[in-house]
């Protein structure tokens, strides 16, 4: 209770309120005089328009106030009565200025120049008009403080901290005319703000842009010396520019920077920090998107990265150190024994003759700045990415940029999200081709290998593609002549032309072993320590499943091949490939072949391609065997006299193949022409006798056969199979052949035969004709051919190669077919299977097949190659698929 | 008016051993093939036959040969082996 008692009485209050008691009659009379006195000294002070005559009256009636114990009173009268004038004189008339703007928009600012350079007028007068009342009431005020103060200096005759009235007094009216003026701040003023540090920065970088030609002018004589000379120390992050240059265009700026600085400072007076600060952030932010647009463009030939940060140094860095040294700013930061050093300070920073202090305000903007510009970079290159990909080797500027920003941002998400968009959008649809999904694949590898080596984002994109492939037919040819077959699959003009995928990536290889530092053998002790502490955890997003970083080494070709799910699916459907092709040679020359083989070896193991090998050594071993066998034949020629047969054996050459390492071989009967037939056997004999004990077996129906068709005035070479080569001779002897006839002299079936024959009647060489009374067709010599003027061989050679594609003809069962072959085998257990069950789903038929098959043949097919052998079932109605689930189709009739 | 003044035939063969036998009676491989350590069918992996007529790739007999001592028998008839002249 006491202690209450005792901190109340303490009170000012209460000691006033003691005061007023002991005032008389006379004290009374003497404090409405004064306080009538203060009143209109105050209101004619104010109003008073620079009449500081009043002045001494005011501060008499103010320090007869004080001696009651009435300072407080005055003081907030006083204040009051300074709000009520400012509103009046100040705010209003300040906000009026800008009443014409009220009802214009951004868009029609931005269109109306005139009204633009009205704003900059329209805000610089007013803000003088406002500074100036504020000026003249801030007089007023520290009139007041006076007054109290040397009231309190003659009552204590001690000197207290006298500051401490004016302080409160001002941070009082500084508060108040913020407040003032926010409460009545029309909507459209940071607008107007806005736009007018845009339109002066517009201008800032205008001159510095027109100062560098000048300068780039007159430093003609030393201009490269100072590129080189710049070049490196832009490199080292230090934007060391001349200093003479430097200093001249920094004074012409001044006078602009410091008309803005006045503003600012003027602003900021009136309590608009925050908002000036957003306004002319917000400009500059502006004008640096707009920048970075303008240089970025769609242009991915060079980077452009450099160019702004260059940029940003030059004009929003320039303008911003210009202004805050203006203001004053730097100073308060400017100590540099300071405990408070920028974490930054380290950083090689801004550091210019222009700069005479870095500071740590630069240094914020700089990096705020710099992000943006990076961010804003990136977001532009991650919309374009595709484009940029699909030009990859030419945009690698562009993708290097984009490494930078992204390394700075680390918005990786972003970008992965963004591209997998654009490629389900654009790549991955029924129209695009495989081989350009292909070639867009192996594009975006490469690109993306270069922003994130870890390859952590890689797989996220590289997802969507392979599981698109992998529902393509077509996917696993067009992946192997993309590797192999150079000439044929690349578009891109990427690399030199003719070199295959599988040139490129071995050459990419090498130079990767080059670089790298991975090779464990020869590192000592000191290069395995550097490389632990170099050792960085992998990104977040990084799949736990897929190993660590150093395991995970982006390889190409193992992501291509990861498309098809095993390697040997590939070499298996080369290998068809490569026998169609020697088996469709007229020579012997494999040179490319070997290369081929030697650098899938190197991928994929020599024991994989050892079919392949042996297919090549037969090539190798024909060529031999052909020459020696000729040799013989000569030889046995000149000795015994023998008598010539019509054709030599030099006309005939023979590729000798050991079948159990080729794909099966589509063997068709084949009768060929009596002579050639005479040659085979003479040719078996001689094989025999050199090779003893192995013979030959001859595959009739394939082959090349080279053959020119001479006519009266020209000739026309064919390059054939057999089978064509041996219809054609028929007629060499007789024009015109029924259907049936010329069938059974070749030995094909007629139905073979007319398929063969469409080649012949499509060159112009043979027509069809059908007779009216019977169903028989007639092939004839097509006589006078040059009459009928067949353009399509016009002109003397020319020569024709059929592929045997084109009407299903191949030496070489494709990889399907075997498949069906191999997976008939299991036709049985899975119709079994499903007599028993019902109805079983894709996987389980999988597992139970895996379980059960295991010796002769183990079941070894994959999930999706039983799948397309059950879906073979399916279309042969066998089976029924429904819901996921396979049933047998005669099952569901019962039911 | 026509006739083929000239042509080129290239063909295509297989080789095969002419044995009685398709496979091996050591390794279970083909003939066409090559025994388990060779690489190459053909000439680097050739056959041999026996006195009794039957054959075996050169490579397995070899082994076959060496392994028995003193005298060694044909795998499949039990004859003594002596390589056919």
């Amino acid at each position: 209770m006491e202690t209450m008692s005792s901190s109340i009485s303490s009170s000012p209050f209460d000691q006033n309120l003691g005061l007023l008691d002991s005032i008389g009659e006379e004290g009374i009379d003497e404090i409405i005089q004064s306080w009538k006195g203060f009143c209109s000294s105050t209101a004619s002070l104010l109003n008073g328009n620079g009449d500081l005559s009043v002045g001494s009256e005011f501060v008499a009636h103010v320090h007869s106030l004080c001696k009651y114990g009435l300072d407080s009173l005055a003081k907030d009268h006083f204040l009051c009565a300074l709000e009520e004038t400012f509103e009046r004189n100040g705010s209003s008339n300040f906000w009026q200025h800008f009443d014409a703007y009220s009802h214009v928009s951004a868009r029609e600012l931005e269109n109306n120049q005139i009204q633009v350079a009205g704003i900059e007028q329209v805000l610089c007068k007013s803000l003088e008009e406002i500074s100036l009342e504020k000026h003249y009431q801030e007089k007023c005020l520290l009139m007041l403080a006076h007054a109290l103060q040397s009231h309190q200096e003659s009552v204590l005759e001690g000197r207290p901290d006298s500051n401490v009235e004016r302080v409160y007094l001002f941070s009082k009216y500084q508060l108040m005319v913020s407040s003032v003026l926010m409460t009545t701040l029309p909507r459209h003023f940071p607008e107007i703000l806005h736009w007018y540090f845009k339109e002066k920065l517009e201008e800032l970088s205008k001159i510095m842009s027109g100062d560098s030609e000048d300068s780039d002018e007159c430093q003609d004589r030393d201009e490269m010396d100072l590129d080189e000379k710049s070049k490196l120390l832009r490199r080292s992050g230090e934007m060391e520019i001349d200093a003479c240059y430097q200093s001249k265009k920094f004074s012409e700026n001044n006078k602009l920077v410091k008309n803005i600085g006045k503003v600012v400072s003027d602003l900021r007076s009136l309590g608009f920090t925050s908002m000036t600060e957003d306004a002319y952030a917000s400009a500059i932010f502006l004008l640096l998107k707009a920048k970075v647009h303008d240089l970025a463009g769609d242009d991915y030939r060079n980077s452009v990265l450099e160019s702004i940060k260059e940029w940003i140094h030059d004009v929003p860095l320039q303008f911003l150190n210009a202004l805050l040294s203006y203001l004053g700013d730097l100073v308060a930061y400017d100590r540099p024994s300071s405990g408070l050093k920028s974490p930054f300070a380290s950083h090689p920073t801004a550091h210019s003759p222009g700069i005479d202090t870095s500071s740590q305000g630069i240094i914020r903007w700089k990096l705020r700045l710099e992000y943006f510009a990076y961010e804003t970079l990136q977001d532009l290159r991650i919309a374009k990415l595709f484009e940029i990909i699909v030009d990859y080797p030419d945009s690698s500027p562009a993708i290097e940029d984009l490494k930078q920003c992204l390394e700075y941002t680390g918005q990786h998400s972003k970008l992965v999200d963004s591209f997998i968009s654009a490629l389900r959008y654009r790549l991955l649809t029924a129209g695009a081709s495989t081989n350009d999904i292909l070639h867009q694949y192996v594009s975006t590898i490469k690109a993306l290998r270069t922003i994130d080596p870890a390859g952590v984002f890689l797989e996220a994109v590289g997802e969507p593609i392979r599981d698109y492939l992998r529902r393509r037919k077509d996917t696993i040819k067009c992946i192997v002549t993309l590797l192999t077959d150079g000439s044929g699959g690349n578009t891109n003009g990427s690399g030199n032309p003719g070199d295959s995928l599988l040139e490129e990536l071995n050459r990419d290889e090498e130079n990767q072993e080059n670089i790298g530092p991975d090779d464990d053998r020869n590192i000592d002790d000191k290069q395995a320590w550097s490389n632990t502490e170099s050792w960085e955890p992998d990104p977040v997003e990084a799949d736990p499943q897929k190993g660590s970083r150093n395991g995970r080494k982006v390889d190409i070709l193992g992501m291509i091949v990861g498309i098809i799910g095993s390697k040997d699916q590939l070499v298996n459907e080369y290998r068809v490939m490569l026998a169609e092709k020697l088996l469709n040679r007229t020579d012997y020359d494999i040179d490319a072949e070997i290369r081929t083989l030697e650098l899938l070896k190197i991928h994929f193991g020599e024991s994989s391609m050892q079919k392949c090998e042996i297919m090549l050594n037969d090539l190798i071993d024909s060529k031999r065997t052909n020459t020696n066998i000729k040799a013989t034949m000569k030889m046995s020629q000149t000795g015994t006299e023998q008598v010539e047969t019509a054709v030599s054996l030099d006309i005939l050459d023979a590729t000798i193949i050991s079948t159990n390492f080729w794909p099966p071989i589509q063997e068709e009967a084949l009768i060929v022409p009596g002579e050639v037939d005479e040659l085979l056997s003479d040719y078996a004999k001689r094989y025999s006798e050199i090779k003893t004990p192995r013979k030959l077996l001859w595959k009739k129906n394939l082959g090349m056969v080279k053959l020119e068709l001479e006519f009266e005035d020209r000739a026309v070479q064919f390059t054939v199979s057999p089978v064509h080569a041996a219809i054609i001779m028929q007629f060499q002897d007789q024009n015109s052949w029924t259907a049936k006839n010329l069938a059974a002299a070749v030995g094909l079936s007629v139905d073979a035969l007319s398929r063969r024959m469409n080649f012949w009647i499509s060159k112009g060489i043979i027509a069809e004709t059908q007779k009216p009374d019977s169903h028989e067709l007639t092939f004839s010599l097509v006589d006078g051919m040059v009459d009928s003027g067949k353009s399509g061989i016009g002109g003397g050679h020319c020569e024709e190669l059929l592929l045997g594609e084109e009407d299903g003809d191949r030496s070489v069962a494709s990889v399907e077919d075997q498949l069906r072959k191999e997976m008939t085998v299991y036709e049985k257990f899975i119709l079994g299977m499903l007599t028993n069950f019902g109805s079983m789903a894709l996987e389980r038929i999988h597992n139970t097949l895996k379980m059960f098959c295991v010796a002769d043949p183990a079941y070894d097919k994959s999930l999706q190659q039983l799948q397309s052998f059950l879906s073979g079932l399916v279309s042969e109605e066998k089976l029924e698929l429904r819901d996921g689930m396979y049933l047998l189709k005669n099952n569901l009739n019962e039911k | 008016m026509f006739f083929d003044r000239y042509y080129r035939w290239h063909a295509v063969a297989s080789w095969t051993w002419d044995a009685q036998d398709e496979t091996c009676g050591i390794c279970r491989m083909a003939f066409d093939g090559c025994c388990p350590d060779c690489k190459l069918p053909g000439d680097d992996c050739p056959l041999i036959w026996g006195a009794c007529n039957h054959s075996f790739h050169l490579h397995c007999i070899l082994k076959w040969v060496n392994s028995q001592t003193p005298q060694a028998h044909c795998p499949m008839c039990r004859r003594e082996w002596q390589f056919k002249a």
